[in-house]
């Protein structure tokens, strides 16, 4: 293998793995919130980019007036999202009630985004082009890279950054952790648990939807779009339970290693990234890092 | 005292009566119903994917695990079948030999797969389960010396049974009908027997049942290896009764269906599974015109029913039972206390 070769693979493995890694943040955040896994995840990614399709290629609005809208959008249906699949099961009488809701929830977005928008892919042209439409790639030596790769890298660690700080640094951020250590203790102290919950769905939407944007131009818009989640889930097992960092960086093994393994075995690419999944299973059930709140899951 | 003990006595009676009664009706129904080869094959698929909605009853019903692991054995099951049945290995073997050899191989595969899977709980557990129908697709999707690849694997025969060939699906009802319930009696008797009891109790909280001596994994693990066998024995079924095995059978789109079937006839009973499975399967072959919105009714369908309905229709039953059983207690307390006064 050339230097070359190993480079552009580690860097497109990075930027998938990047695109895990919002995903299976979101995964964390909703665990921790409300104590449930959302089988919806993808699906929500997906939505993302169907709704950013039609903001940019039906309307055609420049990118400055789309993204405020599209992130309005986002935190609409992530609000909505919760209303429909959380809340009135968060009083269920057993707790898979609620994963089998998201699952429905899942089915449910697809069939109406094929109902919607119909059932062929649809084009998305990359953030950064040539004068042709094509999408731009730099050349460093005898490395190309593409620019929409980069360009996932670099969103994704400013989102990964603001979500760590929204958390650790803000008073509300610090809220919204009180309200998912102890929602009934946090509620006796005044804080609003509804409405961190509010939050948290629609931040996870938020992500996801600009996840859904940035891998758009690379796997087109389609409905099939929701099974990235399935990387993510395995990420998020490998990198440990509850914890964001872990989760990031389970996500970008992941991602690395499946960009490695389509060089070796092509049809296999999701047996290589269970093996690991497995492997971790067996040598370190409890993932690379310990979670603040382990038992939540 | 002694009317409990005739109740009992009367229980012990009906319940074998009731059910060949029940069963033959059914039988009678199903007959005079299916006039053309196409309902009869809807009902007949309706009883294999009974068998795998009971593994789902006693994974997450009788368990508490959510696994979705039910389509990856039954793929397991049908390749089975296809691989023994049709000289692939250099030897064949009948169908219905094959389906006794299905149950071994699921069950070493199942147990193997369980003590790996289960090491995680909960929902992590659940996609866990994903995963492996993910690439237990990608397996049966691509590695064609076992599980031919695109195509499929076809030309299964017919099976023989008590000499006679059944070639078509009226000849295979009665057969499938009495398996199914077969199977389904075991899956009852299961839930009363102290495996059942133990799997009830990792379900309902894992500390007491740790507590009180349960060796939650590896019952979890049993559990898990049961329902993986039922699931298979679908597969087979499947394949049998279609003559044909192939990996778009088996994807991980298909295994909400059957956990609907579970979950909307009860997943907490066996007759819900089996009720659950014959509604799920029949009703789109009623309402044909929605048929385009099929897919959007049946999730928004698994949404309302978890919001309003958790414990299926045989929750509501139950429920309804109760009720009317508290309303005529409370009468005879109200006599009693009337009779003291």
């Amino acid at each position: 293998m050339t230097l070359s070769l190993f480079v552009s693979l580690f860097v497109d493995g990075l930027s998938m793995g990047m695109i895990y890694a919002l995903l299976g943040m979101g995964l964390i955040l909703l665990v921790r919130a409300v104590g449930i896994l959302n089988f919806a995840q993808g699906d929500l990614l997906m939505i993302g980019a169907y709704i950013c399709g039609c903001l940019f290629l039906d309307l055609k609005l420049p990118l400055w007036i789309m993204f405020p809208i599209a992130i309005v959008w986002f935190a609409l249906i992530g609000i909505i999202f919760m209303f429909t699949v959380y809340w009135p099961l968060r009083k269920a009488s057993y707790s898979q009630a609620t994963i089998i809701a998201t699952m429905g929830a899942s089915i449910v977005l697809q069939e109406a985004v094929k109902l919607i928008w119909g059932s062929s892919p649809r084009a998305m042209p990359a953030i950064v082009q040539n004068a042709n439409g094509s999408p731009k790639i730099l050349n460093v030596g005898q490395v190309t890279l593409p620019i929409q790769y980069l360009i996932i890298l670099g969103v994704g660690m400013v989102i990964i950054y603001l979500v760590l700080k929204l958390f650790e640094k803000l008073y509300v951020g610090k809220l919204m952790q009180a309200a998912c250590q102890d929602a009934y203790a946090a509620n006796l102290l005044g804080i609003p648990s509804i409405l961190t919950i509010c939050a948290t769905y629609a931040i996870v939407m938020i992500v996801c939807g600009t996840c859904g944007y940035l891998v758009a131009p690379q796997f087109m818009i389609r409905s099939t779009l929701g099974t990235l989640q399935l990387r993510a889930f395995a990420g998020v097992v490998i990198g440990g339970f509850g914890s964001i960092t872990g989760a990031v960086i389970g996500c970008l093994i992941v991602g690395v290693v499946e960009s490695f393994s389509t060089l070796f075995l092509s049809g296999y690419k999701d047996v290589t990234v269970f093996l690991l999944l497995i492997i971790f299973l067996v040598l370190k059930p409890t993932g690379l890092f310990k979670g603040k709140i382990g038992d939540k899951a | 005292m002694a009317e409990k003990k005739l109740e009992l006595k009367n229980k012990r009676f009906t319940g074998p009566f009731t059910l060949i009664i029940s069963v033959v009706v059914f039988y009678l129904v199903v007959k005079i119903m299916c006039r053309s080869l196409y309902s009869q094959m809807v009902v007949n698929m309706a009883l294999v994917f009974c068998l795998v909605a009971y593994s789902v009853s006693v994974m997450l019903g009788m368990c508490g695990e959510l696994s979705f692991a039910g389509v990856a054995f039954m793929g397991i099951g049908a390749f089975t079948i296809a691989n023994l049945t049709t000289g692939r290995f250099g030897f064949k073997i009948s169908p219905l030999g094959a389906f006794l050899v299905v149950i071994p191989v699921a069950t070493f595969i199942a147990f193997i797969i369980g003590l790996i899977l289960l090491r995680l709980k909960g929902t992590f557990f659940s996609f866990s389960t994903i995963a492996l129908v993910q690439v237990a697709y990608t397996f049966f999707n691509n590695y064609r010396p076992l599980f031919g690849g695109v195509d499929g694997i076809s030309g299964i025969p017919s099976v023989r049974i008590l000499g006679k060939q059944l070639t078509n699906h009226y000849l295979w009802f009665p057969y499938l009908l009495v398996f199914v319930v077969f199977v389904g009696l075991v899956v009852e008797h299961i839930r009363n027997t102290q495996l059942g009891r133990s799997m009830a109790s990792c379900r309902d909280n894992e500390t007491a049942a740790r507590v009180l001596g349960v060796n939650v994994y590896m019952t979890k693990v049993i559990a898990f290896t049961i329902s993986g066998v039922l699931s298979a024995m679908g597969g087979a079924l499947y394949s049998m009764l279609i003559r044909y095995a192939s990996a778009d059978m088996f994807t991980y789109d298909t295994s909400a269906k059957y956990l609907i079937m579970a979950m909307f006839g009860g997943v907490q009973s066996t007759i819900g599974a089996f009720i659950g499975a014959l509604i799920v399967q029949i009703l789109p072959q009623v309402l044909k015109v929605f048929q385009r919105y099929f897919q959007l009714i049946w999730g928004v369908s698994i949404i309302l029913l978890m919001v309003f309905m958790p414990e299926g229709l045989t929750g509501i039953f139950r429920m309804a039972l109760k009720r009317r059983k508290s309303r005529k207690k409370g009468r005879i307390s109200v006599i009693q206390e009337k009779g003291e006064e």
